[in-house]
């Protein structure tokens, strides 16, 4: 019967394609809108590693000194020169790494290819097991490089197309500021989603790295962080060398431990460092340090903003007033079939069988506004990230989002459908048959 | 096949109970064609759809084809008026949508036939009634008889054992009307119960047998002029 009922309702929608045309418009539009801004929301709230976030860490310190200091301040979520290498040294987690942006200038050698900025990351080896970054050509590099602070570079399979096109380059050389760096490994396209790893204004939602040096090469190149620096109190003394001693905070700390219950003991540790660092006269602000897994360092740093979450509910509201609209017309259109349904009883179907009928003619058109809805996201999602052109191709409509469109879709039509069904239950066949 | 007693049905609002029928007493026997008479308003069409199991009665007892309808939920009585009824309406209530197909179609799909089973059927049904040639046409497609008999195929092509029709030359000329009567007549002939609503004397007169209503009772007309002829004979 299930069959027949949609066959019914697609004749039954072809029968008033004015009507029809404005109820699937109605759904469709309200979808758009509200899967648009779902789209937004759920890739910036999601986890972009769920089967290590909990292991996997962010410390912050409060590294200034007491100057504007007030009680409840929010401790800094970087690191200076210093803590950042005493912490690499003690090497406290299963793994740890440190970040901070570089822009430097890559040379190809050809004429059809002038040297260009390129967006890169410095870095420690342990940084490509962390976060599981997949490998097109070769691997990252071992801690022998970090500690000889040796010219390899991992690179990112945009950067590689456009340098050595489909070959595999491992082995070779890339100019880097005047200098040759052995490439050790092509990254596979790795889009984390939110781009957890550095977030500071609109990194959340930028491309990732093509360029990937070691931090201790990059240190002794005396490359300045392309990024978030925080220099309040005496800032920073003169050189390059009067930056790594000074207590500005640039750099990024990630720590993954052996599992979350090791957050504890870790923290401990991280205390015992505080209390000896306050011995040597830093670090005299009296708040507690924090040891933030993946999860909450996203929720801390505000990754998805009030804006958002606002621009989500007034979309979803946006679906509530078409869904409203729909039952309107939808009660107008069944309201209009009494006759139909009157004969229908008559000739042996229950209100149950009326209902499924018009249950399923309200599921057709959730389905066709849905397959519509689905085109209005995808263009919604479109301008969305040509708008933000760091956003470009981020924000995407995958598999779960085109589920979660049908889902939505649908249910919006079902609920709609819900009280015009009900209603054409309730007809008296005896007094319709009698009208006609 | 059809058996009241003492049925009543009383609408009410909140301001008045309007009494459609009181002390109903009627039995219809299998194969029966009996015609039912009576001024607007006198509870014909009520009884009819009580009959029809389209509304319920208000106190009193209904049994069709043996089965006691009262108290029955909407599924049984919807499965029960599938199997054992068949409809003819005065305006024929076709589904506009439908071809003739489809529309003899519908109660066989409520009875869950086979696609097989059904379209053998509304071949058949359609076939009986002179139409077998336009399936594919739409109501709209036909005149006003043509449409009524494809209302009486669809009726036929569940089998039903009562053929309740209300009016059904009502809005035809008198040669489609004779010729509707006439294959009434004929489904009577092979075993069909019909319980006919008319207006028309001489639509009436054609049937075995006659009840008039009046103000919600019923009177056994043919019972009525066995007793005239029979005290008239007593007095001779």
């Amino acid at each position: 019967m299930w069959n027949y009922y949609f066959v019914l309702g697609w004749r039954s929608l072809k029968r008033n394609p004015v009507l029809t045309t404005l109820m699937i418009l109605i759904l469709a539009i309200g979808i758009g809108a509200s899967m648009t801004s779902l789209t937004m929301l759920l890739v910036l709230s999601g986890d972009p590693m769920p089967h290590k976030s909990e292991r996997l860490f962010v410390p912050k310190f409060h590294i200034q000194d007491m100057r504007g200091y007030k009680a409840g301040d929010d401790p800094d979520f970087q690191l200076t020169y210093i803590d950042a290498k005493n912490l690499l040294r003690d090497k406290r987690g299963k793994a740890q790494t440190v970040l901070f942006g570089i822009s430097p200038t890559i040379d190809s050698g050809r004429k059809d290819l002038p040297p260009f900025f390129e967006r890169g990351m410095a870095t420690t080896g342990d940084i490509f097991s962390m976060f599981d970054m997949p490998f097109r050509f070769g691997n990252g590099w071992s801690s022998d490089v970090d500690d000889k602070a040796a010219n390899v570079a991992v690179i990112g399979p945009e950067l590689s197309e456009k340098l050595f096109k489909k070959d595999n380059p491992v082995g070779k050389t890339i100019r880097i500021d005047d200098r040759d760096y052995t490439i050790a490994g092509v990254l596979e396209t790795w889009k984390p989603t939110p781009k957890f790893y550095r977030l500071y204004g609109t990194e959340a939602t930028s491309r990732p790295e093509q360029l990937w040096l070691p931090f201790t090469n990059a240190v002794s190149r005396e490359y300045r962080n392309n990024g978030w620096n925080n220099c309040s109190g005496d800032g920073a003394g003169p050189g390059y060398e009067g930056w790594l001693k000074s207590e500005c905070t640039w750099l990024q700390y990630w720590v993954e431990l052996e599992s979350a219950g090791d957050a504890a003991r870790y923290k401990d540790y991280l205390n015992a460092y505080v209390a000896e660092q306050k011995k040597l006269g830093r670090m005299p602000r009296p708040e507690q340090l924090q040891l933030l897994n993946l999860r909450e360092w996203l929720e801390d740093a505000g990754v998805v903003g009030r804006d958002t979450k606002l621009s989500t509910w007034m979309a979803f509201g946006f679906l509530l007033v078409c869904i409203v609209n729909l039952v309107a017309l939808m009660l107008a259109k069944f309201t209009a079939r009494s006759g139909d349904i009157g004969v229908r009883r008559a000739l042996g179907a229950s209100r149950k069988e009326i209902f499924h009928q018009y249950l399923i003619e309200a599921g057709v058109i959730g389905l066709v506004g849905a397959i519509l809805g689905l085109g209005f996201s995808w263009y919604g999602v479109h301008i969305l990230s040509s708008r933000l052109a760091s956003a470009s191709d981020f924000y995407q409509i995958d598999f779960k989002m085109l589920m979660i469109t049908l889902t939505i879709s649908l249910c919006a039509a079902l609920l709609a459908g819900l009280l015009p069904t009900w209603r054409a239950c309730q007809v008296r066949p005896a007094i319709q048959l009698k009208s006609q | 096949m059809i058996k009241m007693q003492q049925l009543s049905k009383v609408y009410r609002t909140h301001l008045i109970e309007t009494h459609a029928l009181r002390g109903f007493d009627i039995t219809v026997k299998e194969g029966e064609f009996v015609a039912v008479t009576g001024p607007s308003g006198s509870g014909k069409t009520t009884f009819l759809n009580i009959a029809g199991l389209l509304e319920e009665f208000t106190g009193g007892d209904f049994w069709l084809d043996g089965v006691s309808v009262k108290g029955l939920d909407d599924n049984a009585r919807s499965k029960l008026r599938n199997e054992k009824l068949g409809f003819i309406f005065q305006g024929f209530n076709l589904i506009p949508d439908l071809n003739l197909f489809d529309n003899v179609d519908v109660p066989l799909r409520y009875r869950g036939f086979n696609a097989a089973e059904r379209k053998r059927r509304i071949e058949e049904a359609l076939g009986r009634v002179g139409l077998s040639s336009r399936l594919k046409h739409y109501p709209a497609e036909l005149s006003g008889g043509q449409q009524q008999r494809v209302a009486i195929a669809r009726a036929l092509a569940g089998s039903p054992k009562v053929l309740l029709a209300d009016e059904p030359t009502g809005n035809l000329d008198s040669q489609m009307a004779r010729g509707v009567m006439e294959l009434l007549e004929d489904i009577n002939s092979q075993g069909t119960t019909i319980l006919m609503v008319t207006h028309d004397p001489e639509l009436a007169a054609r049937a075995q047998r006659n009840v008039h209503i009046m103000d919600g009772t019923v009177t056994d007309l043919t019972q009525e002029t066995r007793h005239a002829i029979k005290h008239a004979a007593e007095i001779a």
